[in-house]
């Protein structure tokens, strides 16, 4: 029955192909203005490290001015990033399996070959617990230990951009590289490693590049290096070196734990609550009590990665394709009704209402998977059209155009939807004529 | 003509009607509130920045050496690039105007200042330094060389005098001339009012305070230095491979970028050109397929009633009659159409100020999108009418 339903779609394609075409492309249209703006969606919710999604969390602590909040809109919000000071006593729990305290830096490395120019890099000054909590691969080497972050010893993790332009892809660990006035020991080399979005550091938007140089954290004092990143200051103190600018209540540090169950997790909760209180009775932290630990989706929430405007076009793309299947419920009434003679015609030789509505439903069907399939070829122009043109914008833009199967999938999906959707009233009301009518004339 | 025949006719067959009704519906609510938002975001992008934005370029040098001379080789600089041929002036500055990266730091009317004063978000600038923005000063003066604070790596000292825009002049003084007056840091440490640039936009595009801009007389420092060069116009993509060329002589640094202030402004407003972008994009295929709809039910009736025509022009009816009857039974459609239309747009239209903190759907927009679709509906309808309206009397004498 469906082989022949098949048959039978095929031929009415046939009689009136301009028709069907338009059919088929007002479908294609909708699905691809969809398709279009749920990828850019689903790229920016999309979550880098799902498989940590309930070990790995952002630690908040509210150490914000009394009279006002840090987020305006939000006021619920403690601010993003920490002090240093909370980052450094938040670095003595034991309770976390992997403690990252960083900010982003700049440095200038000069690889010492004459060939190949000293040029500045950007530079992540983070804990070693940086590479193993955020699966970051390595393409040689490793990460340092705790020892290299005590030290803190001259060591660097290069990505395998930086390598191969300074060193030709070879494996490069133990080499040694001059960041700034001074020399780091490679031991290590990253494998390509694109998270978007940029989940670990959303301060400088969501897609950025990662780092190139990656150095241990107690070279932040050691070198008095200060943020390139986004820092924070509320309080009216004064700020004369290097040192006050540390003892400040100035954010500027980004902080993540990863524990191994979630009693860990709750404990350190706890632990947090309690730390706060102390500083509370030394006089600091004078808003109320509000420590976080946000996991990677919450933290993709918290920073507002999918924008207000990415949720609206999305919302508007479905009124778009709202209109389309309208419009196809139009030329699909035309072109049935076009043919009723031949539906009157099976219907005098005993074919039911129902065979007629089935018969009418797979001609839908197909041309709705047809829209469907020719809707993702216009997204792929559409998305490498965007590509071609914003480009320049981001470093990531690439990834946010790339349409991955689930979207394929769900454009399939959806025009499979809109196809029944579109059919399902025409494909009824060719069932219901009257073979008569369609006998007499002819 | 009359309309009563014409409205009996299309109750008699009225689910094409309904499906372009519906069609008019959606297409005018997505329509107008997407203009609207295309208008909004124009505006945004076109605001006047109070820069001479098109002729400024950004030089941006780290230096890494031990003991680098950085006094010294800013003060080289800065008389190269002052003196170089082609250019209006050239300044240090902390930060780059349009960027999205920057400081603030909170102002005060009156000396240990409580709540919350009023944010400003300032650059640091040498005597150079409105000339080189290509500020307008509206009362006051600019900095001299005087006064400038030679570069230092940190320190909470304030500044002798300060220069801002009528914006932070207004939230500072609402009530009296702030030319003369004294405004205090969060430290309470005083600072005069030099001088009043009209307007001028900061870092942050996005900013609802984008204006309130304070300029410190502050040569920036130390391993990041910045400069922003203003030329004379047609200049600018001259001389930035000029400058990039002797700047990149000195040992001990490295030039990061040379970059137009243009470049950095577009990628401010990405988000909102991307957004008008893709908002148009969407009207026109929308438009394109409401049309296609109109236009096939049009077709579609005109052949279903070739009988009727024929025995309307065989009974004495004009050719622009069938026309007409055409495009006002097309015009009772869109009507339908935008009646309901109008309450979708305005759902539309409060659903996106509830939930994305848009303004409200103006009106006139509204107004506006009705008259496009009557106009883009009776377009659409004219070539089947017209078709129509060459069909013979004498088919009305045959049977089918």
């Amino acid at each position: 029955m469906l082989s022949y339903n098949l048959r039978l779609a095929f031929a009415s394609y046939r009689r009136n192909p301009t028709l069907t075409g338009l059919v088929a492309s007002a479908i294609a249209i909708g699905i691809a203005v969809c398709t279009i703006t749920l990828t850019l969606y689903h790229a920016l919710s999309n979550n880098p490290i799902w498989w940590k999604n309930d070990q790995l969390y952002a630690v908040t602590i509210d150490s914000w001015d009394p009279e006002r909040p840090d987020n305006d809109k939000h006021p619920e919000r403690p601010p993003p990033q920490l002090t240093y000071k909370d980052a450094l006593a938040l670095l003595k729990s034991d309770i976390p399996m992997r403690k990252v305290a960083m900010f982003k830096s700049t440095r200038v490395l000069d690889s010492g070959k004459a060939d190949v120019k000293v040029k500045r890099m950007d530079t992540r000054v983070t804990t070693g617990d940086f590479f193993r909590a955020f699966d970051v691969p390595f393409l040689y080497g490793g990460p340092w230990g705790a020892a290299a972050d005590q030290g803190p010893e001259p060591v660097v993790v290069i990505s395998k951009e930086v390598n191969e332009k300074t060193f030709g892809g070879i494996n490069s660990v133990g080499r040694t590289v001059r960041l700034d006035d001074r020399d780091f020991r490679i031991i290590g080399v990253l494998d390509t490693w694109q998270p978007a979005p940029t989940y670990y550091d959303l301060n400088n938007g969501s897609l950025e590049n990662p780092e190139d140089i990656y150095i241990p954290f107690a070279w932040g004092e050691a070198l008095e290096l200060e943020s390139a990143g986004n820092t924070n200051c509320w309080k009216s103190e004064q700020i004369n070196t290097f040192k006050d600018f540390t003892n400040s209540e100035c954010v500027w540090i980004q902080f993540w734990a990863e524990f191994s169950s979630k009693a860990d997790h709750n404990r350190f909760q706890s632990w947090l609550d309690g730390y706060a209180k102390d500083q509370k009775k030394l006089g600091r932290f004078p808003r109320p009590l509000n420590n976080h630990l946000y996991n990677v989706d919450e933290w993709l929430d918290f920073n507002e990665v999918v924008t207000k405007d990415n949720r609206v076009l999305v919302g508007l793309a479905f009124m778009f394709l709202a209109v389309c299947v309208v419009n196809t419920v139009g030329l699909l009434l035309a072109k049935f009704l076009s043919a009723a003679s031949l539906s009157g015609l099976r219907r005098a030789l005993g074919a039911s209402r129902r065979d007629i509505f089935q018969q009418h439903l797979v001609e839908v069907i197909v041309l709705g998977l047809a829209g469907g399939l020719l809707g993702l070829i216009f997204s792929a122009l559409g998305l490498w059209g965007l590509r071609l043109m914003f480009a320049s914008d981001f470093d990531q833009y690439a990834s946010l155009t790339h349409m991955d199967p689930t979207m394929m999938g769900a454009a399939i999906l959806l025009s499979l939807l809109a196809g029944i959707a579109a059919g399902l009233y025409p494909a009824w009301r060719i069932g219901r004529i009257q073979p008569a009518t369609y006998l007499k004339t002819q | 003509m009359s309309i009563r025949p014409i409205l009996s006719a299309l109750l008699r067959n009225k689910t094409g009607a309904i499906l372009v009704a519906v069609q008019i519906a959606l297409t005018l609510a997505v329509v107008v509130n997407s203009i609207y938002i295309i208008v909004q975001r124009i505006e945004k992008i076109g605001r006047p920045t109070g820069i001479d934005e098109n002729n400024i370029f950004m030089v941006n040098t780290q230096n890494y050496a031990r003991n680098f001379p950085f006094e010294a080789t800013i003060r080289e600089d800065l008389a190269y690039l002052n003196g170089l041929p082609g250019v209006v002036a050239a300044t240090t500055i902390n930060a780059i105007p349009l960027s999205g990266g920057g400081s603030s730091t909170a102002y005060f009317n009156a000396p240990g200042g409580k709540g919350e004063g009023v944010p400003g978000n300032y650059f640091e600038v040498t005597e150079r330094g409105i000339d080189a923005l290509g500020a307008h000063l509206s009362s006051g003066r600019g900095f001299s060389a005087a006064v400038i604070r030679p570069p230092v790596q940190r320190t909470s000292e304030f500044v002798p005098e300060i220069i801002v825009t009528r914006d932070v002049a207004k939230q500072l003084f609402p009530d009296t001339e702030p030319l003369g007056k004294t405004v205090y840091s969060q430290l309470s440490q005083p600072a005069r009012i030099v001088g009043i640039i009209d307007h001028m936009h900061g870092s942050w595009t996005g900013w609802d305070k984008v204006g309130n801009v304070v300029l410190h007389p502050v040569t920036s420092c130390c391993n990041r230095i910045s400069y922003l060069v203003r030329t004379k116009p047609g200049d600018r993509d001259r001389l930035m491979p000029i400058v990039e060329a002797k700047l990149v002589r000195t040992s001990g640094r490295v030039v990061n970028s040379v970059r137009t202030l243009s470049f950095y402004k577009d990628r401010s407003y990405s988000d909102d050109r991307n957004m008008a972008i893709f908002l148009s994009v969407v009207i026109v295929l929308l438009v394109a397929i409401a049309s296609l709809g109109i236009f096939g039910l049009a077709t579609f009736n005109v052949q279903s009633r070739t009988k009727q025509i024929g025995t309307r022009r065989a009974i004495g009816a004009r050719r622009r009659d069938i026309v007409q009857y055409f495009l006002v039974e097309n015009w009772l459609i869109t009507t339908s159409g935008i009646v309901g239309g109008c309450v979708l747009a305005l759902a539309v239209g409060y659903w996106l100020s509830v939930h994305f903190e848009l303004p409200r759907l103006d009106l006139y927009y509204l107004v506006g999108g009705v008259f496009g679709l009557w106009l883009v509906g009776q377009l659409a309808t004219l070539l089947p009418a017209r078709r129509a309206s060459r069909v013979p009397p004498a088919v009305a004498t045959r049977t089918v």
